[in-house]
């Protein structure tokens, strides 16, 4: 196993006027279970191919541990990286069987017959594909087919395992099974893991961190819980969980709890760690209905969710997302109160100082 | 940044790879390349005079007149046939489509000079059908086929399924809903057929019509059989008489004569072409049912009259080569009594010429099959995974060498390989050069299948052996092949069956020794041994309805496509 360092990496296909990677710089450490979460053509699947090393980068470099298998003048072809991937179409070979293919690699390897054996026969009970052995994918189902790719790619012990929306095939309820597959798989092993989904759900429960990548670039790198309570931008808060982002000017200096700032119209504590923010993150959590908090909003939808209610509040401008345990009638007035959101200044906006926001 | 470095390190196996390109693209195009240097004068050839003095002659103009009235006439009877047919199987309600369809591909896979041999014994005095039903015509009264209506009968008939297939898949992209909107507007029968079906199919009619010009205006067999006892000569017969008259001496000259030929068909090719490109531009996007137009009716009698159709340019012909493959003397009517294998005996286990005709045929077949499975894997394979300027330039011009017509490409083989460049061997005269122009001639038949099976290949399959560690050449033995297979052996099947009969090509390039089964059964015929010729064109055409089956049986695991008389 090796940590995964990318620097200055940039990919720019023929004939596309937008760079597909643009300067991504990242570090995955030994071990670690990183999801690639963004929207689609956001370069995800580009930074996974160009790890495996079925594209070239156009500038930047890729390093696996203390090798560089990519950059100006050095390309290590797929074959050479070791990395283990499982495609989302799982590509298994149809002209071979179960044990065929998870044994391809160590063929390929030129490995003694008994010891191959040995292999496949551990990796295939490790995916408990024991009994199919000797069944042609075509006759497995499809969370089957996922797990002889998995096994296939385990079987090689791979430096990184790459896999590309590996779930997206599945049915719900395959899914949430296939999931807890992963971590165990992930725990067992301690393989150094790279997931691409669009699936935050996916990403958030299972992965250590995620990197959430809009345009080519990383937005935001962190664990889960930290995207979810402090992200970096405005993309990033509203690409990941639920809730509102708005606009917000900094009203007193910032402490180490955070800091006053005025949004709405009224002046709300937040937590940040920039003086000078222009956006707040106000997740479900953060709003309380009580006639107690100074702000009045009107109630827009509400849907139940399964034990509480989603509420859309219309505070005369901007939306804001509730929960509420009782369902409340569209149109009318209810209290509300917004506790210590998250405040952060979104890249590239120059906020405006505290003093003249006061006045607007 | 150092792009170009990258690339070399890590795509070198791809590299070397391409050098495949070199040989396909010499094999493949250098003769017709060696053939249009020769137009321009290249070597010791020829001069503006030359081409002028050739242009002029009486016999010139009279073979490209033959030629151009016999390809015309026969084109017109294939448009008949082939669009009849057509219509009737894609657009309505009949039965056993599957077999009907089989059945008229089958007289395209027969090779012409076999088709005259089979006709001739169904007409003329000596038929011992005829003689069976006492309707022969009196000894020494002419073969009626010997005759520029012979050849245009036989050119239709053989050429049929070719505006037959193109038509037919023309037909299949015209959606149903644009019947069913002439039906709503009142209109029925002949009507929507008249002017909604055939206005939107006349572009692939044309091309079609076009395609089996350009095969008629190319065939030997057919005017070789009957037009030289007739001496009515064709431009491939021309040239054929010319160079087994005179030799190598006389190339200058045939060069010119199959320049013309060529300059015709490739104008037919570009013509079809773009009719082809025309009809696909008005229809992209529309989809929905196929059209079923019910016979009601009439379904029966039309069947009837398919089937009986089909009795007479298949059953009927090749049953009377069967009877006179059996008879004991020509002339003689064939009975119970006097019925004899003697003829099959003698011509595939005694004739010396004939066993070497059967082995030359066999192993030119088998190796030109084995040598393209080996060749078009990779080819395909760089076609579709690396493309470049080279390999596209080889996907459009790979068609030429067999959409010319094969007395051209022979011409142009014989110029390129009868002195080899930097020795002083030839090939002309040897079993080589007949190989050679094979491999050059169904490139394109073994490559188009594969090619569609590799296009159809998910990459993430090979991408998934790279991950696993193996090269370029493993991953295209152990994954490519195999599940490239099934076309593969498809498209070598088809290869062996049209270079197992193949008698315009060998005809020009064969000499004592290499003779192949065409020329065989030519020269049986030629020298009045009728009943030994039926006997051998009788055993290949059993050969090649069993080696049809069998692709038929694959055709379900194959991909879309590969077999050309299914799509």
């Amino acid at each position: 196993m090796a940590e995964l360092i990318y620097s200055g990496l940039t990919k720019q296909f023929d004939g596309s006027a937008q760079p597909a990677l643009d300067g991504i710089d990242a570090r995955i450490e030994s071990g670690e279970f990183v999801a690639l979460l963004g929207p689609s053509g956001c370069g995800k699947t580009t930074l996974l191919r160009l790890t495996a090393g079925f594209e070239e980068p156009t500038g930047g470099e890729i390093r696996m541990g203390d090798t560089q298998v990519a950059g100006p003048g050095c390309f290590v072809p797929p074959e050479d990286r070791g990395v283990g991937i499982v495609f989302q179409s799982y590509a298994l070979w149809p002209h071979m069987t179960v044990a065929g293919n998870v044994s391809y690699p160590l063929e390929v390897r030129g490995l003694a017959r008994a010891e191959r054996a040995r292999r496949v026969e551990e990796a295939l009970s490790l995916t408990g594909l024991t009994e199919f052995a000797h069944r042609a994918p075509a006759q497995l189902s499809g969370g089957q087919r996922q797990r002889v790719a998995l096994a296939r790619c385990l079987v090689a012990e791979p430096r990184a395992v790459l896999l590309d929306e590996p779930l997206a095939n599945l049915d719900l309820a395959l899914r949430a099974s296939m999931q807890e597959n992963f971590t165990a798989f992930h725990r067992r092993t301690g393989a150094t893991m790279l997931y691409v989904t669009h699936d935050q759900g996916e990403a958030l429960a299972l992965a250590t961190r995620v990197a959430v990548m809009e345009r080519g670039r990383i937005r935001q790198f962190a664990a889960p819980e930290v995207l979810y309570s402090e992200p970096a931008d405005c993309f990033v808060a509203g690409f990941v969980g639920d809730g509102a982002v708005v606009s917000a000017s900094a009203a007193g200096p910032l402490g180490r709890n955070g800091l006053e700032v005025e949004t709405m119209g009224l002046r709300v504590a937040a937590r940040s760690n920039e003086a000078l923010p222009t956006h707040l993150c106000i997740r479900p959590e953060d709003v309380s209905l009580t006639d107690e908090g100074g702000l009045r909003a009107r109630v827009r939808g509400c849907t139940y969710q399964g034990g509480r209610f989603r509420v859309v509040l219309d505070t005369g401008g901007e939306d804001l997302v509730a929960f509420s345990r009782l369902r409340l009638e569209v149109g009318a007035q209810v209290g509300l109160r917004i506790d210590r959101p998250w405040a952060f200044r979104e890249p590239g906006l120059s906020a405006l100082p505290a003093r003249a926001t006061a006045h607007v | 940044m150092n792009l170009g470095v990258a690339k070399r390190s890590s795509r070198s196996e791809g590299r070397l790879l391409s050098w495949l390109l070199l040989p396909v693209a010499l094999i493949a195009l250098g003769p017709v390349v060696r053939l249009l240097l020769e137009g321009v004068g290249f070597g010791n050839g020829l001069t503006g005079d030359y081409l002028a003095d050739v242009m002029s002659r009486d016999s010139t103009r009279k073979a490209l007149t033959h030629s151009l009235v016999t390809a015309a006439g026969g084109t017109l009877l294939s448009v008949l046939i082939g669009g009849a047919f057509a219509f009737l199987v894609a657009l309505t309600n009949v039965r056993a489509r599957g077999a009907l369809v089989f059945c008229l591909m089958v007289p395209m896979m027969i090779p012409p000079q076999i088709t005259a041999l089979a006709w001739m014994q169904v007409t003329g005095p000596s038929s011992v059908l005829l003689k069976m039903v006492g309707l022969a015509p009196p000894l020494g009264s002419p073969q009626p086929l010997h005759s520029p209506g012979g050849i245009i009968l036989l050119l239709g008939i053989q050429h049929a399924s070719i505006v037959f297939l193109t038509l037919r898949a023309g037909l299949r992209q015209i959606p149903a809903d644009l019947v069913e909107a002439a039906r709503m507007s009142g209109a029925r029968g002949l009507r929507v057929w008249a002017q909604i079906v055939m206005p939107l199919t006349l572009p692939a009619l044309g091309a079609g019509a076009a395609m089996a010009f350009v095969t008629a205006l190319g065939n030997f067999g057919i005017p070789a059989m009957l037009g030289i006892p007739a001496r009515y000569s064709t431009l491939p017969t021309l040239i054929y008489q010319r160079l087994v008259g005179f030799g190598p001496s006389a190339l200058p000259e045939v060069a010119v004569l199959a320049l013309l030929i060529g300059l015709v068909a490739i104008a037919g090719v570009l013509l079809a072409r773009w009719l082809l490109a025309r009809r696909s531009h008005g229809l992209v996007g529309l989809s929905g049912q196929p059209l079923s137009i019910s016979l009601g009716r009439a379904r029966l009698p039309v069947e009837i009259a398919l089937w009986s159709f089909i009795a007479a340019i298949l059953v009927l012909p090749m049953m009377a080569l069967l009877f006179t493959s059996l008879i004991p003397a020509y002339g003689v009517p064939l009975t119970w009594a006097n019925m004899t294998f003697d003829a099959w005996t003698e011509a595939l286990l005694r004739q010396p010429m004939t066993r070497r005709a059967y082995v030359n045929s066999l192993g030119l077949a088998l190796g030109a099959a084995a040598i393209l499975m080996a060749v078009c894997l990779p080819l395909a394979w760089l076609m579709a995974r690396r493309p470049s300027r080279a390999t596209r330039a080889i996907d459009a011009l790979v068609d030429l060498p067999y959409a010319l017509p094969g007395v051209v490409l022979s011409i142009a083989c014989i110029l390129a390989f009868l002195d080899l460049p930097f020795t002083d061997l030839t090939l002309y005269g040897t079993i080589w050069i007949i190989l050679l122009a094979y491999l050059a001639r169904f490139l394109v038949v073994m490559l188009r299948p594969v090619q569609a099976s590799v296009g159809q290949l998910d990459p993430a399959m090979e991408e998934a052996a790279s991950a696993a560690g193996a090269r370029l050449g493993r991953r295209l033995r152990t994954i490519v092949l195999p599940l490239a297979a099934p076309a593969a052996a498809a498209g070598a099947i088809l290869v062996f069956l049209t270079a197992v009969n193949e008698l315009t090509v060998s005809a020009l390039l064969w000499s004592s020794g290499t003779e192949t089964l065409g020329v065989v059964i030519f020269n049986l015929e030629d020298s009045g041994e009728t009943i030994m010729a039926s006997a051998v064109a009788m055993s290949i055409v059993l050969l090649i309805v069993c080696l049809m089956t069998g692709v038929q049986l694959m055709a379900r695991r194959l991909p879309k496509g590969v077999v050309p008389w299914q799509s």
